[in-house]
């Protein structure tokens, strides 16, 4: 009675367990390994590390120009909307600067001809901090290094910024 | 800069840059129910307001934790209790104080306090929120400008 239904014997019966179970495992690993890897396409532009400013490239002159935007700042569990700023120009090479406005004294908001007694710089309310057009601090001013400057990509001829880097020339 | 633990530690390596407070005086109460709302509206924007001067101003202005009082409290006791906070705020070398407010009681008092009173009106419509950020923006660069002529 037993002989023609035990078409499976126990070897067989375990194998195909095991390798039930060991696929089921080797999916739950792949699957969140694929979705790494694919992530980052399916991430919608705006997500990502670089933040349209909403400044064509073409307006962009050789006087800078304050441009603010905002981004979605992830602190542990919480979530903020935080306003970035950015002084933005051409320089003589015709090369975009996105410069931070946060003077590197001690975090006060820098201001292009900020003050009638010094055209041509960036100035800080706080302490008197100076930076020449270029970003680089005014030796004997109180900040000792460059506005930062923001990492920068153009893309269908607007302006997208990133992160915040040390100056080039720090 | 603001009476955080990151900020007071750079604070303690700077306090000679830092010379100026700004502390908002914020009423509350629950007594009058019409006027709930208004007032905790007023709160909100003083409270924005505060944050987006120490933002521009924040390596040589402190904000100091809100002082908040009954609507209704005898002024004259609040002056008092003030001005020890302000007494005791000198221990540390600050030139200026400014005092942040919507509340207009506190015009007629303000000589009786240690240091200046930046009063500004209810310019929003806390009915409809509809106040912007451009407006907002505004009013604080206005009053960045005051703040600056004090520096000066
Ligand atoms: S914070 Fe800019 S000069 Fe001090």
């Amino acid at each position: 009675m037993s002989g023609d239904k035990q078409q499976v014997s126990r070897r067989q019966f375990l194998n195909y367990t095991l390798t039930g179970v060991g696929g089921f495992m080797a999916a739950g690993i792949m699957v969140p390994m694929l979705r790494m890897a694919v992530d980052p396409v399916l991430k919608t532009s705006g997500h990502g590390d670089f933040a349209n400013v909403n400044l064509a490239v073409d307006d962009i002159t050789k006087d800078p120009q304050r441009v603010e935007w905002e981004i979605e700042q992830v602190d542990g569990w919480y979530k903020s909307n935080v306003k970035k700023a950015a002084w933005v120009y051409k320089n003589d090479e015709g090369d975009i600067i996105a410069l931070s406005p946060i003077c590197k004294h001690l975090g006060c908001v820098v201001t292009w001809e900020g003050s009638d007694q010094h055209p041509n710089e960036f100035f800080c309310p706080c302490h008197d901090g100076r930076y020449y057009k270029s970003g680089v601090n005014v030796e004997g001013t109180p900040p000792t290094a460059p506005l930062d400057m923001y990492e920068k990509k153009v893309e269908n001829g607007m302006l997208y910024l990133g992160e915040v880097k040390p100056h080039k020339e720090a | 800069m603001k009476w955080t633990k990151t900020d007071l530690a750079q604070f303690l390596q700077a306090q000679e840059y830092v010379d100026t407070i700004l502390i908002p005086l914020i009423p509350f109460q629950f007594s009058q129910e019409k006027d709930m709302e208004k007032e905790a509206s007023q709160s909100e924007w003083v409270s924005l307001f505060a944050m987006g001067i120490e933002k521009e101003l924040a390596g040589r202005v402190m904000l100091v934790p809100s002082y908040h009082y009954l609507k209704s409290a005898d002024k004259q006791m609040e002056i008092e209790r003030l001005n020890d906070w302000m007494a005791n705020i000198q221990a540390q070398p600050f030139k200026h104080i400014f005092y942040l407010t919507m509340d207009g009681a506190w015009k007629k008092e303000e000589g009786a306090l240690t240091g200046n009173l930046l009063w500004f009106p209810m310019m929003y419509d806390y009915k409809n929120d509809s106040g912007t950020g451009d407006l907002l923006q505004e009013q604080i660069d206005q009053v960045i400008e005051v703040i600056r002529t004090f520096w000066a």
